[in-house]
């Protein structure tokens, strides 16, 4: 009885929090676009020759996003992938294919109100930016992953709150607060796990600054948090980013920092942009042999420098080259990658290009 | 004593909560679309120039949004119709935190 009484204040606010919220969604309502929305087939293709010290490969690959609106504020998302790769031996036979396919993302979105978007299903977990927006390889400027990219889980299955907003005339508020639960299908594994992102940005300086957190709730109970910003020049076609994450597991810590610069002032290399990334990785202290060899790559330090170029033919066909210089202690490698991306679009219903 | 703090917190979320509701319902917010206002409070015979001159304006506010948030990480797309950008743009609010105001100076611009 003296438990109940003193625990029932916290169950009065947490009932008042859930109850503002329902107000909160229910009483400002998303607006109109005045356009009704069709379904429509997105994703990308893509082929590239790959040499990974020495080792030579090539992967075509397929990944379609099906979008399905329905009435004005909800949304399914459906992203598949599929690859295959086909490795060479030093005497040039191929010698092994190896397919991998997946479903990076299926999830249903309810835009709430102007301030606020729920989410359920399987998403991409909101830990900084690279995931969630640069990760499409018709987006990302080099088509190596960094190497801190494997620090946290990439997908979730369970429930997320995130939006943006408006706090100033020059200053946009975004978050993503989520959970997820333990699956472990072989195809769909997620962490029993929560957290979220919180970022500022600003449009006319076109800045963004933000920080992640994560907390991964089963196992070791490692948590991991993360900060990146991204900026735009209005004066040069130049971008500039970068990511730091470090895990309090056995995951270690790391960062990179990327540059774009497109020759968009130089009539005839306009469609050509040079791409530069650098970044370090530092393995977790003290960690057993048998762990590092668990681990991988996340079990040594390493240090990688890339520069690449994109050739835009169309605004939806590229063609990407980059070559890479891997650091590891006793086996540092060449990294060469070339290849093409054709993002596609296009509608499911036969009315899709009608008012 | 904790109760007390509980309870004023409570209501404090709560008056809070209440005003920003009233004030989105009444159109306050700050982030709905200017040009709605601006058309509301036009006279009637409002010059054709100055309309050509307002819609000018949405354009380049549009403009100015679509590189800010979208050109930031991809290169522009070709302009689809009407109602795939609807759904093309759904799809960006979600996933890189566009806000409403933005989302919406977007959707008029790409499908100008």
């Amino acid at each position: 009885m003296m438990c109940r009484f003193v625990l029932w204040p916290r169950i009065v606010a947490k009932a008042g929090l859930l109850g503002l919220f329902f107000v909160f969604s229910l009483a400002v309502q998303a607006q109109d676009d005045g356009f009704k929305a069709v379904p429509i087939l997105t994703g990308s293709t893509a082929y590239f020759t790959r040499v990974t010290a020495g080792q030579y490969q090539d992967a075509p690959s397929v990944s379609p996003l099906l979008l399905l609106p329905l009435g004005d504020k909800w949304l399914i998302e459906v992203k598949g992938s599929y690859s295959e790769t086909f490795t060479k031996d030093p005497e040039d036979n191929y010698f092994e294919n190896k397919a991998s396919y997946g479903m990076p993302y299926g999830q249903i979105d309810y835009v709430a109100n102007r301030y606020m978007t729920l989410v359920a299903g399987r998403f991409t977990t909101p830990f900084n930016i690279y995931g969630e927006r640069l990760a499409p390889n018709w987006i990302r400027a080099l088509q190596t992953n960094p190497l801190t990219s494997p620090v946290t889980s990439g997908s979730a299955l369970g429930g997320m709150v995130r939006g943006g907003f408006p706090t100033t005339d020059n200053l946009n508020l975004t978050y993503a607060l989520y959970f997820s639960s333990n699956n472990t299908h072989h195809l769909l594994a997620t962490d029993r796990s929560t957290g979220g992102r919180i970022g500022f940005f600003l449009p006319r300086q076109r800045l963004e600054i933000g920080a992640s957190f994560q907390q991964v709730l089963q196992a070791d109970r490692p948590h991991s948090s993360g900060i990146f910003f991204e900026w735009q020049s209005d004066r040069a076609p130049v971008t500039v980013r970068s990511e730091y994450a470090r895990s309090s597991g056995t995951k270690g810590s790391g960062y990179w920092i990327e540059s774009v610069y497109r020759l968009s002032q130089i009539t005839p290399l306009r469609r050509l942009e040079l791409v530069g990334r650098g970044e370090q990785f530092f393995a977790a202290s003290r960690l057993s042999a048998a762990t590092i060899k668990k681990l991988g790559a996340l079990g040594k330090d390493t240090n990688e420098a890339d520069f690449g170029m994109n050739y835009y033919l169309r605004s939806d066909i590229r063609a990407s080259a980059s070559y890479g210089r891997q650091f590891v202690l006793g086996r540092n490698a060449n990294l060469w990658t070339i290849g093409m991306t054709y993002r596609f679009l296009m509608p499911m219903l036969p009315q899709g290009g009608a008012r | 004593m904790k109760f007390r703090f509980v309870l004023m917190a409570f209501l404090v979320a709560s008056a809070m909560s209440l005003g920003l509701v009233a004030n989105a319902s009444n159109g306050g917010s700050k982030d709905a679309p200017k040009d709605t206002a601006a058309a509301a409070a036009a006279p009637a015979g409002q010059s054709v120039d100055n309309q050509a001159a307002q819609k000018e304006n949405m354009h380049l506010e549009g403009e100015r949004r679509f590189r800010s948030n979208c050109a930031r990480c991809h290169a522009a797309p070709p302009k689809f119709s009407p109602r795939m950008m609807a759904t093309i743009v759904r799809h960006m609010r979600v996933r890189a935190a566009i806000t409403d105001q933005d989302m919406h100076l977007i959707l008029r611009y790409m499908t100008e």
